[in-house]
């Protein structure tokens, strides 16, 4: 667990559940099982799991090889790619959601957190596979032309 | 407050919403999606809120859904009068950044062509032109005078027959009704397919691109 008062610049990865109640500010979060992004979590990084429950402010995109849910206090701005994702009632998303109900997208390589790519990959079907992606594409400015839709940071 | 919760703040572009209030079956939505294609990705710009809904009706098929609020958006709600078609226009392009190989299926756009002043709908078109093909479908809702009350609401996707009614947490915009006929010229890359009166006064309308 990443507790409230924590603060961590970098990557995470774990083979294990993860919860984060603190601030992660890097690349990515990579989990074999569970991400739970708590209420008081400020995450600036990919997130990659085999489910992830977002309750806190999350920039990045997000991979589930099987569920990602955004409660009533999650606030997300990025990409996510799952066979399945749910919003709350009250829950803010900006981005772009890729669903496939009869294939989870990419679940190996977002179950295992491969490395492999630094940049989404397109399978055959044109779905993204999220591997470990820099903070970076995730966060493309507005005035670098036509990307993957990232996010959108305002300075400051 | 930090950086990142800055951003959600309410001029961060991304607004709460209320409870569903009610519901509005729609005749027309459902041939948004005849003859869909299981294996086909559907992609679909959705130009109010990601609502619970909507992203749970979406979840049966195989899409990407990209989630453009342009209602929340500060160049629409108060800056609209004071831009140019084309800094309006680039406004627009601005959050249309897909994959360059995006080619958007359907396009909601629920009453949003009502906010839009005459540049604003030009502007509109232009950045949505590039986006669409011959194929695409464009629902949305009009108003095309001053006696129609355009209540301040978002809709979401129940199902094909059932759309959702929400009432929306930021004060009403202006409303700028136009007729078929400005429509028809302001909305250069698209021709009217259907449309439905419906009892309030206001216009259902399924849209497609101009050949």
């Amino acid at each position: 667990m990443i507790g409230q008062g924590i603060s961590i610049k970098g990557d995470v990865k774990a083979d294990c559940s993860v919860r984060v109640e603190g601030r992660v500010e890097g690349r990515s979060i990579q989990c074999t099982d569970e991400v739970d992004i708590a209420e008081s979590a400020q995450v600036t990084a990919n997130i990659i799991a085999k489910t992830v429950n977002i309750s806190g402010l999350v920039s990045g995109d997000v991979g589930g090889s099987e569920k990602v849910l955004i409660t009533r206090t999650g606030r997300v701005q990025g990409n996510i790619i799952a066979p399945r994702v749910q919003l709350e009632d009250g829950a803010l998303f900006r981005g772009s959601i890729d669903m496939n109900p009869a294939k989870p997208a990419g679940a190996e390589k977002a179950a295992t957190g491969a490395t492999t790519a630094s940049r989404p990959e397109s399978t055959d079907s044109g779905q993204k596979v999220l591997a470990s992606a820099p903070s970076k594409s995730a966060a493309s400015t507005a005035d670098s032309g036509r990307k993957e839709p990232g996010l959108k940071l305002n300075s400051g | 407050m930090s950086s990142l919760a800055r951003k959600f703040d309410s001029s961060g572009g991304l607004s709460s919403t209320g409870p569903i209030v009610s519901r509005q079956p729609s005749k027309l939505f459902p041939s948004l999606f005849k003859s869909i294609d299981p294996d086909h990705r559907l992609t679909v710009l959705e130009i109010g809120p990601a609502l619970p809904e909507t992203v749970d009706f979406f979840s049966q098929f195989k899409c990407r859904l990209h989630f453009v609020d342009l209602f929340s958006e500060a160049f629409v709600r108060e800056q609209q009068a004071r831009l140019s078609e084309k800094e309006l226009r680039h406004a627009f392009e601005e959050h249309f950044r897909f994959p360059a190989d995006t080619r958007i299926d359907i396009c909601l756009l629920w009453d949003f062509l009502c906010y839009l002043d005459d540049a604003a709908l030009k502007a509109f078109n232009s950045a949505l032109k590039p986006w669409i093909h011959p194929a695409s479908k464009v629902h949305g809702f009009g108003a095309h005078h001053l006696a129609i009350r355009v209540e301040n609401i978002q809709y979401g996707i129940i199902d094909q027959e059932t759309l959702s009614i929400r009432k929306r947490q930021t004060a009403q915009m202006s409303c700028y009704p136009h007729s078929q006929i400005e429509m028809h010229e302001m909305l250069s890359s698209l021709d009217f397919e259907r449309g439905l009166l419906l009892p309030e006064g206001k216009l259902e309308m399924l849209l497609k691109p101009r050949v």
